[in-house]
């Protein structure tokens, strides 16, 4: 192990030792809140890692499950005056149990794929950077093979502020997934060559679609898995960027003459990236000239869609958090959800369709409208 | 032997699992383990030394209020333990399955029934977290003003079963001074609503029997309780005392004459070298008092004034606002690790009420008595005075052994002698065995002391309305 590693390891395991007898956090995690069970909440989760690590319990099918029901989504450590890092503790205690091979036998398929196509969705090879510029956009892999509309209209978008960004990691997993199923090594490998592409690009500046790419490139990449990103690489996102246009009067939004009541869903990892919140209901109220309802789960205490890891280790509970964003936006009499992140729009699609909300992607609304 | 347990066994959880479905009971290891505890130090501490805790044997998850009905007459007919569990956020250990049997958690009874607006309540079931109600109550610019430090974690009916106490209950009450009224499914399973207003003169108040009776009287499953407009003001302020005398008798002055403030806090000598520099970064040396006002401006503003020429005539330096405003803001930040007690520390914390002309002498002799007592462990003793009554005040005291034996068990007969001796000194200074934490398992032996002939009244009372003795067994001092 590097010193880093050893380091990180170390400040791990003092997480597990903090978290397993504190309860503060749990009245935001989105798994303890939704099956109500002690076992899956940031309290659970760091008593079962102490207790094998105590002899009380091994790893076995039952605690595995357990450990792999965390949807890594950041809203402890978020709420956590402290700043335990209890999501990473919990990814270190998976890749302890993958290498094992006691992980469930999805870790180990994703990890063949992951590492044979970058990505866990299609078998194909990534694409290299588009050319070089000073402004890249990293594709990735959820707006390639999951919500392609997205990277369309966000190209639509940026041109209208005079960018035409480099593409930059199409078709490329960010890492986050991977690190998440507890697999580091594949993570460090996919994280590498997304910095590869990056610097290959010679870009100074890195859009990105999604929270989840940004928190990745700014915080995962480096308190995760160890690894620096580029210092003269700037992480922004779309829709900062277009709201800061908006404001400055660089972009012009044609008023929507539309009465469905709307809301706007803060994607997976917001609570990660908090600062982001206002950008995306910044650009919507110029659109609607008037704010979106607001869902009880949002901007900093905002859930996760199912569109983590959760989504392949256990379908059902993604799929409770997923609809639970659903019957929030209909709870607050919401017709349209509204919302930018390929990865949550396409967890989100589904259950829409079931219970009849108008499923919207920013980027194609805001697009049709400049 | 171990068969027939195991067929027995299997035949219970057949029945618990018709009741409330196969994927809300559980009897997994883990899911054991992990219920096993609550927030109390003892089970914590148990399994901090890698020691094993009596479990649950099943692990219950109902929805509705039927089905714990009927797990509860379930359990009378095979005379199994009932122990409900909300947040587990209790420090008495009084959701510890010390006998097994059937723990009952409540947190899937977590729906907002009806926030009405003019009446100013809030109906809902009693397993909902407390941050989540409020947060619902604040879309609507209202307020649960039940603060305490356990919001986070502990539910609805977890703040009425100890009668909590929050930050503002000063001013507000505790929790159980906002209830309106509740239903509860009794020990033989029956579910009983009380009547929907708590002030009235037809007839006895049975409901406040099952306020501060954690569960051993029946679990609770919906609740009403009052609530509040958003204050349109908060003002704050600190001053500095330099003795608990003056500061004590501020407090007094402040609550007699009336002046309403929403919050007193006063950290003594000891808490106000430690805690109020390693988590507000000021070093002062005396009593450092945080006092607060709420509602409207002009009101708040003049009973602060009010307070403030009651300090100053006691030789308090004001501090100003801002050491007041950063003490509001942080003041739940002593419960997050690493910087809140924690292990492998021994602390305990003692708290207790009593009358105001009691209150300085009993302060005085738990401090002696703690530390004197136990010097060879170097036991600290801090404590501050948190939750003040216009007869009297609580004092919410704490000891701590940085060093406690390594070995578990006796590490637990230490730390169960301090309890002895701040409990003992506590009753016989007028003090009360608790004031908002509970009894527990902890604390249940007091009870015949704290209670004396009204005791044996209390024991009737429970095995009349659960005979089998079921519910929640060991605890409030009652047996199995
Ligand atoms: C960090 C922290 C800070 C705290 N601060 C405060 C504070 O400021 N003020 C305060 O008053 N307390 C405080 N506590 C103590 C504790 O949180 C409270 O007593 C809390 O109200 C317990 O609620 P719970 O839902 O977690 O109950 P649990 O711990 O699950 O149970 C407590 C007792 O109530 C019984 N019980 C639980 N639910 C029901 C029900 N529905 N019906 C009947 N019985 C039931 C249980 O059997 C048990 O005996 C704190 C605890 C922690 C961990
Ligand atoms: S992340 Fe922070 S608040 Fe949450 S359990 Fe851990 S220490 Fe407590
Ligand atoms: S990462 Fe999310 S699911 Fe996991 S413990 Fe934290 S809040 Fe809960």
């Amino acid at each position: 192990m590097t010193s880093a590693e050893v380091k990180f390891f170390e400040n791990v395991i003092e997480t597990t030792e903090n978290c397993r007898y504190c309860l503060m956090c749990r009245h935001t995690c989105p798994v303890g809140l939704g099956t109500h069970n002690e076992t899956l909440t940031p309290h659970g989760w760091g008593l079962t890692i102490a207790s094998v690590k105590r002899g009380l319990l091994t790893w076995n099918d039952e605690t595995v499950d357990a450990l792999y029901s965390c949807a890594d989504c950041g809203n402890c450590r978020a709420h956590c005056v402290f700043d335990q890092p209890l999501p990473d503790a919990i990814a270190a205690a998976r890749a302890e149990v993958a290498a094992q091979n006691l992980a469930p036998a999805v870790v180990y398929e994703f990890d063949e794929m992951f590492k044979q196509w970058g990505n866990p969705y299609q078998p194909q090879a990534p694409e290299p950077a588009s050319h070089q510029g000073d402004v890249a956009l990293f594709v990735g892999d959820e707006s390639l093979y999951l919500w392609p509309s997205a990277l369309e209209a966000a190209l639509k978008l940026l041109k209208a502020i005079g960018i035409e960004p480099v593409l930059v990691g199409s078709g490329r997993s960010n890492g986050y997934l991977a690190s998440s199923l507890g697999l580091p090594e594949t993570a460090r490998s996919l994280a590498q060559a997304v910095i590869e592409d990056v610097k290959a690009s010679g870009a100074s500046q890195l859009l990105v679609l999604s929270p989840g790419d940004a928190f990745a490139f700014n915080r995962l990449y480096v308190e995760r898995l160890g690894m620096a990103w580029p210092d003269d690489v700037i992480v922004q996102e779309v829709t900062v960027l277009l709201a800061e246009k908006l404001e400055a009067g660089e972009l012009t939004i044609t008023p929507l003459d539309d009465e469905t009541p709307y809301v706007y869903m803060d994607p997976t990892h917001t609570v990660r990236v908090p600062e982001r919140v206002e950008a995306p209901r910044n650009l919507l109220s110029a659109l609607y000239q008037r704010p979106g309802i607001e869902v009880f789960w949002r901007k900093d205490r905002a859930h996760p869609a199912g569109n983590t890891a959760l989504q392949f280790t256990q379908p059902d509970l993604s799929n409770q958090l997923t609809m639970g964003r659903l019957y929030d936006a209909l709870s607050v009499g919401a017709r349209r959800v509204i919302c930018e992140d390929p990865g949550t729009l396409s967890a989100l699609k589904p259950g829409a369709e079931r219970v009849k909300l108008d499923l919207v992607g920013l980027y194609e609304l805001l697009a049709d409208h400049v | 032997m171990a068969q027939s347990a195991a067929f027995t066994s299997e035949m219970i959880r057949s029945e618990l699992e018709e009741i409330v479905g196969q994927a809300y009971i559980s009897t997994t290891e883990t899911d054991k383990l992990i219920y096993s505890t609550d927030w109390a130090w003892m089970p914590q501490m148990w399994l901090d030394r890698g020691e094993r805790l009596a479990t649950p044997d099943y692990i219950l998850h109902p929805g509705t209020k039927e089905e714990i009905s009927a797990i509860v007459k379930l359990a009378n007919r095979f005379r199994l333990p009932v122990v409900p569990w909300g947040g587990g956020s209790g420090t008495q250990g009084g959701a510890l399955s010390i006998y097994g049997g059937i723990l009952i958690d409540t947190k899937r009874l977590d729906k907002i029934i009806e926030i009405n607006e003019k009446a100013l309540t809030v109906t809902a079931q009693a397993g909902i977290n407390g941050s989540q109600l409020e947060w619902a109550l604040n879309e609507k610019g209202l307020s649960l003003m039940h603060y305490p430090a356990s919001a986070n974690c502990a539910t609805l009916g977890g703040y009425l079963a100890p009668r909590g106490s929050g930050t503002i209950s000063t001013k507000y009450g505790k929790a159980e001074d906002l209830v309106m009224r509740f239903e509860v499914v009794l020990p033989n399973g029956d579910i009983i609503r009380t009547p929907h207003v708590p002030n009235h003169a037809s007839g006895p108040d049975y409901m406040r029997l099952f306020l501060g009776s954690e569960g051993v009287f029946g679990i609770f499953t919906e609740v009403t309780m009052q609530v509040d407009y958003q204050p349109e003001a908060r003002l704050l302020r600190a001053v500095l005392f330099e003795s608990v005398a003056n500061a004590v008798e501020a407090g007094r002055r402040i609550m007699t004459r009336r002046l309403d403030p929403m919050v007193i806090r006063m950290y003594d000598p000891g808490s106000t070298a430690s805690q109020v520099k390693q988590f507000l970064g000021y070093e002062l040396e005396g009593a450092y008092m945080v006092i607060g006002w709420d509602g409207d401006p002009d009101i708040a503003a003049l009973q602060e004034q009010k307070g403030m020429e009651i300090c100053t005539e006691l030789g308090a330096r004001d501090l100003g606002r801002e050491p007041g405003e950063h003490w509001w803001e942080h003041r739940y930040d002593f419960y997050y690790p690493p910087k809140s007690l924690k292990l492998p520390w021994m602390y305990g914390t003692t708290e207790t009420v009593t009358t105001y002309d009691r209150l300085e002498t009993l302060y005085y002799a738990k401090k002696k008595a703690i530390e004197e007592t136990y010097k060879d462990h170097n036991a600290k003793y801090i404590g501050h005075f948190s939750h003040w009554f216009h007869w009297g005040a609580s004092l919410y005291d704490r000891f701590i052994v940085e060093e406690p034996p390594e070995n578990a068990q006796e590490a637990l007969r230490l730390h169960n002698r301090i309890w002895n001796t701040a409990i003992t000194t506590s009753l016989e200074h007028g003090g009360m065995v608790n004031e908002h934490h509970g009894v527990g398992l902890k604390l249940g032996r007091y009870m015949p002391r704290q209670y004396g002939e009204a005791w044996p009244f209390l024991q009737t009372l429970k095995k009349a309305i659960d005979p089998n003795g079921i519910m929640n067994p060991g605890k409030v001092g009652f047996g199995f």
